[in-house]
């Protein structure tokens, strides 16, 4: 444990350069470059809501809003693994020439989502602003939120890294686990619509209780319920402790794989 | 032909190497009354301060799928079958080797032997199978002509990435950037992606960052080789200044004639096996040696089908 973090201390430089790097590549020959995060997720809102709102536009009140919370939260937990399974892969040429720390290449990536994510807020805000949603003080608390979530993204990135390395098309089978898990999770419906008997199952899922925390926040203007809050915390320190566990087991043959 | 053990290597009471093979019945006939010289298998366990390498009976094992199960699918159809089986393969068995501080070994051995799995061991890249492996300082690892290095970013970019890769700060990278540039003569090219350069030139900035940058111990695979003889002197003359600073200093090299003159030792591989440690002229004669009376292509499958027939 403290040889770990005297090992995270010492490579701290690097791990600056890797998310720098990488924040570099992703943008690299891109004509709009970074503004490009802030209006994919827009024209995505904008599509999205022109389809569904008829169906559901009654039943949510702002639903611009309730949708595009919803596809923020979710895209980053799901994009931000899909980067993770990649990164020990596709930084084969250094981890293979030298001792680094490998779960950096996870922080990075996940990174990237988080920043990706934290500019689509600049569209957000600015379609609050225009269907009327009022800015409130809740929303101060979405940091923490963030926390959370990135806590839970990293997680699971690390976990599905560490099989991703040894079965390489582990990737594939998750792009179809995240278009069900798209549908499974109330992102563009009312989680009303789901029969009763079976709402419970819904409130197990992690990704929908932080979707359903950023809407109290930004939606309702309250805190949201202290149940909710725990078992959020819950999931993101176990799945955070199950990746570590997992990543750490697996992480020494890697470079059989690479 | 190559079937001859291992040779032990023995140890005077500093832990350092003092002889092996050849020169094993003179030392032992000295060694004999005062104290029994130690076997390979067991080396001294207690670790002075002038050890800068201790490698303790390390053994790596490779998996050798025959089958490549890269995929789930695969995976599940073969674990289905029940054949989910690798050829065990030990790239290394029981090596051990103690490198004083200041001192400068090359890893000599043919194609294959391991000289690489155990450098890569040393800098810490691969865990070994079985045994252990202590380093004492830092390790400024070269493995490989592009060790360490993201081709599609330039050289500028590369230097502070490989440089906090080694652990270094930007700020202290920012203070060795020209001295790097220099010595690698790639000033025209500094912002052009490192995809574009020919291979000496990726190999001669490479060895600028590792030697430029203060480390205990300097790790060179093959580096030499792609340099032209201009810059092999440059860097044989940085390699002196090194070792003469009190750096260790591990090279793997097929050239015979550097490596007498830069190393002052020689450890031989064959077959992931250590096979002779001692004074570099001596144990690359011996591996000469050993190579001319080698029969050209004895070993290949074809051969073998041919000489069963």
């Amino acid at each position: 444990m403290k040889k770990t973090l005297y090992e995270f201390y010492n490579y701290f430089p690097f791990l600056k350069e890797v998310i720098k790097r990488d924040f570099k590549k992703k943008y690299y020959k891109s004509f709009l470059g970074v503004a490009w995060s802030m209006l994919s997720p827009l024209l995505i809102m904008i599509v999205m809501t022109i389809v569904f709102s008829t169906l559901f536009d009654r039943a949510i009140p702002h639903y611009p809003i309730y949708l595009f919370t919803g596809t923020l939260f979710f895209n980053f937990v799901f994009e931000g693994a899909t980067h993770c399974m990649g990164c020990i892969v596709g930084n084969a040429g250094l981890i293979n020439k030298m001792k680094i720390p490998k779960y950096f290449f996870c922080i990075s990536s996940v990174t990237q989502s988080f920043i990706t994510m934290l500019l689509s807020f600049v569209p957000y805000f600015a379609v609050c602003a225009a269907t009327g949603v009022p800015i409130n003080y809740y929303m101060l608390l979405l940091p923490l939120l963030f926390v959370l979530v990135y806590i839970f993204t990293l997680g699971l990135g690390m976990l599905l890294c560490a099989y991703a390395t040894f079965l390489r098309d582990l990737n594939y089978l998750f792009q179809v686990i995240r278009r069900a898990w798209m549908y499974i999770t109330p992102i563009f419906y009312p989680v009303e619509i789901v029969p009763e008997q079976f709402r419970f199952l819904w409130d197990l899922n992690p990704v929908y209780i932080y979707i359903k925390i950023a809407r109290d926040l930004c939606l309702n203007a309250s805190l949201p319920s202290e149940k909710m809050l725990i078992v959020g915390t819950c999931y993101s320190l176990l799945m955070l402790g199950l990746g570590i566990v997992t990543f750490k087991e697996k992480s020494d043959r890697f470079f059989l794989y690479l | 032909m190559s079937e001859k053990k291992a040779v032990p290597v023995f140890y005077d009471e500093s832990g350092n190497i003092i002889s092996s093979s050849q020169t094993i019945l003179r030392s032992k006939t000295e060694k004999a009354s005062s104290e029994p010289p130690r076997r390979i298998i067991t080396p001294p366990r207690r670790i002075d301060d002038d050890i800068s390498i201790d490698v303790n009976d390390v053994s790596v094992m490779f998996n050798l799928s025959k089958n490549r199960e890269e995929g789930v699918k695969e995976y599940f159809v073969n674990f289905v079958k029940g054949k989910l089986r690798y050829d065990e393969f030990w790239a290394l068995r029981n090596i051990s080797l103690q490198i004083k501080k200041g001192d400068s070994i090359a890893l000599i051995g043919r194609n294959g032997s391991g000289k690489s799995t155990l450098l890569k061991t040393i800098a810490g890249i691969i865990k070994p199978t079985r045994g252990s492996v202590k380093v004492r300082g830092s390790i400024a690892p070269l493995i490989e002509i592009s060790g360490g290095f993201d081709r599609s970013l330039s050289a500028r970019e590369n230097i502070f990435l490989s440089g906090t890769m080694h652990g270094h700060t930007r700020k202290y990278m920012k203070s060795k950037f020209d001295e790097i540039v220099d010595f690698a003569e790639i000033e025209k090219f500094i912002d052009v992606p490192l995809k574009n350069y020919s291979s000496g030139m990726v190999s001669r900035l490479g060895f600028a960052i590792a030697t430029c940058v203060s480390a205990d111990v300097v790790i060179a695979d093959e580096v030499l080789s792609v340099g032209d003889a201009r810059f092999r002197m440059k860097c044989e003359q940085r390699i002196d200044k090194l070792l003469s600073g009190g750096t260790t200093f591990l090279l793997v090299s097929h050239s015979t004639p550097s490596v007498k003159k830069l190393c002052r030792k020689a450890a031989w591989i064959e077959k992931g096996q250590l096979r002779e440690v001692g004074p570099a002229s001596d144990v690359c004669d011996h591996y000469a040696q050993f190579i001319r009376n080698m029969p050209v292509g004895s070993t290949t499958p074809t051969e073998r089908r041919t000489a069963a027939e």
